[in-house]
């Protein structure tokens, strides 16, 4: 699992790179909460590169989602694959978090 | 002009039909031997209700009938069919030959008016008795067993009653001589009601051979008709009572059945010195399938039907279910059917598990009737409770993971199982599925987001 972080304008863009599962959620646990932390307001978690997400990669989402609505922060994801997308319409979480088809589509939407 | 044999007209015609058939088998034979004597009073009710029987005959001639499972409702069938069936019985049984009688000035025949022997061919009626209680056991919604009691029942009435009357006539035929069983009971100059109600007794009492002894034949004549009613009587009797006796058993043969397999699977588990507390919760469970289903296994026994007629008793059995699972509202009606086949009951006892912890989900369950809840940790925690319409499974089932918790009964609950295959073929199937499911997972967001940030994945 790889994460890069980068700044596109005020948004913290999260790549997620490899699965996203129990062995390597609370690594990127640990990494997205730092930015939280140290005051990111706008993130954009980008799953282009991301091959599979486990029930503990959804937790994570769910988790930044509740936190983020506490501080008025701003949480999108975008580009899921096919798997991901169905899982998160079909759990009911697509109406929780903000999910765009693409990294551009997300970043026009500020 | 067609009428259908099982349309609502046909059904009250028949009932009323089939009133008269009965009341003309008791009152002719009544008059005949008991009154003796005809009355305009008696003759205007008896040929209205010759009137009944004649509009009857013409109403056959336009009723469709049954063969061979098909509903047979070309006119010119229908007429061969009755002309070469029950037409000549019906219209020697209902042709008003008294009333012609009586209008040639009724002669008498042997003390009787000629017009009551004439009548006596109305017995024949009881044809209709019988047409009529068997296109009744082709409906639906009857119980062909409560309506064979019902036929018994008839036939040992009116021949009961029939060979009462023809006990007391044949002393009246002779003017009541001394030696005859009237003037021996001292009941010749008595009321007619009094005298039926002697010889019906005398009746009863030598066909159920009980036979008091204190009414008995005095000439060879009454001895005769005493050994023929002995003998056809108590013959009659036995297989009347008989016949009603093992209906009745028939009637309870399901729930003797359902009985005797609860009853095995008990021995079993006492042989197998299964815990007091598990055996009775098995009885309890066998119970409660009784009283929802009779007891009865809806897959097994729908097996054999078409698809499509399968389909059309599901779709009624399950009336109330779409109604309560909010997905059937998302779903197009091909999709709904297809579902509805797929989906297999399952029904669960209070404390019973319909998923555990740690196994790997491969059903979507859908909770049709009670409550759910669901639980971890040692069953301890409690985190959410489910009822009628809301599901689980979906997430163990896309994500291939094993369950995180286990989801027990609250009370008795019936749930619509939909297994892995069945889900994968119907997404492949119909893409609106997904869609269905995620129009429903939309209004219960919160809830399963909830279970899932308490690390509840079901």
């Amino acid at each position: 699992m790889e994460i890069t972080v980068r700044d596109e304008g005020d948004t913290k863009v999260v790549m997620l790179n490899g699965k996203l599962d129990t062995n390597t959620t609370p690594a990127a646990e640990g990494e997205i909460n730092a930015l939280l932390d140290a005051g990111a307001s706008k993130l954009l978690i980008n799953f282009e590169q991301l091959s599979y997400i486990s029930s503990s990669g959804l937790r994570l989402l769910l988790a930044l989602a509740k936190r983020m609505k506490g501080f008025g922060g701003d949480l999108k994801v975008c580009a899921l694959n096919e798997m991901a997308t169905e899982v998160f319409e079909v759990s009911g979480f697509g109406s929780i978090l903000n999910v765009f088809a693409s990294e551009a589509d997300a970043l026009a939407a500020s | 002009m067609i009428v259908r044999e099982q349309s609502r007209f046909r059904l009250c015609w028949d009932t009323i039909i089939l009133a008269l058939a009965l009341l003309s088998c008791v009152l002719i034979p009544y008059q005949l031997a008991f009154v003796h004597k005809t009355s305009a009073v008696s003759n205007g009710l008896l040929f209205a209700i010759s009137l009944m029987f004649l509009a009857d005959i013409g109403l056959n001639f336009f009723t469709t009938f049954r063969r061979a499972g098909s509903e047979i409702r070309d006119p010119t069938e229908i007429r061969k069919h009755y002309l070469k069936g029950h037409f000549a019985i019906d219209l020697l049984a209902n042709f008003p030959l008294g009333m012609l009688f009586w209008l040639a000035g009724d002669p008498q025949v042997a003390g009787f008016s000629i017009v009551l022997w004439v009548r006596l061919l109305t017995l024949l009626r009881m044809v209709r008795f019988f047409v009529i209680l068997r296109r009744w056991e082709s409906l639906s919604w009857t119980h062909p067993g409560y309506l064979r009691v019902f036929k018994y029942l008839g036939v040992i009435l009116i021949f009961t009653h029939c060979i009462a009357c023809l006990w007391f006539a044949v002393a009246y035929v002779d003017g009541f001589p001394q030696d005859s069983w009237v003037v021996s009971a001292g009941i010749e100059s008595a009321d007619p009601v009094s005298q039926y109600v002697r010889s019906l007794y005398w009746t009863i009492t030598t066909m159920t051979t009980v036979g008091y002894g204190d009414i008995s034949p005095g000439r060879t004549v009454e001895y005769l008709l005493g050994i023929l009613i002995m003998l056809m009587g108590a013959s009659l009797y036995a297989f009347v009572i008989g016949g009603v006796a093992s209906l009745l058993s028939n009637l309870q043969a399901a729930k003797n059945s359902y009985r005797e397999h609860i009853e095995s699977v008990e021995t079993y588990l006492r042989a197998r010195r299964v815990p007091h507390h598990l055996s009775t919760q098995v009885h309890d469970y066998f119970e409660y399938l009784w009283d929802r289903h009779k007891g009865l296994n809806e897959p097994h026994l729908l097996r054999d039907l078409p698809d499509s007629l399968r389909l059309e008793i599901i779709l009624h059995l399950a009336r109330d279910v779409l109604e309560r699972v909010p997905l059937f509202r998302h779903c197009s009606p091909p999709l709904r059917n297809a579902l509805l086949s797929a989906l297999e009951p399952a029904t669960y006892a209070p404390g019973n598990f319909l998923a555990r912890e740690g196994e790997v989900g491969r059903s979507i369950v859908f909770v049709i009737r009670g409550e759910v809840e669901i639980v971890t940790g040692e069953e301890t925690i409690v985190h959410g409770v489910m009822g009628p319409g809301d599901y689980f499974g979906y997430l163990s089932l896309a994500l291939k993971e094993r369950r995180s918790g286990s989801v027990r009964a609250r009370d008795y609950c019936e749930t619509l199982v939909l297994e892995q295959d069945s889900y994968e073929a119907l997404s492949a199937d119909y893409p609106e599925f997904l869609e269905a499911l995620k129009a429903v997972s939309a209004e219960r967001s919160e809830q399963a987001s909830e279970l899932l940030l308490a690390g509840v994945v079901l």
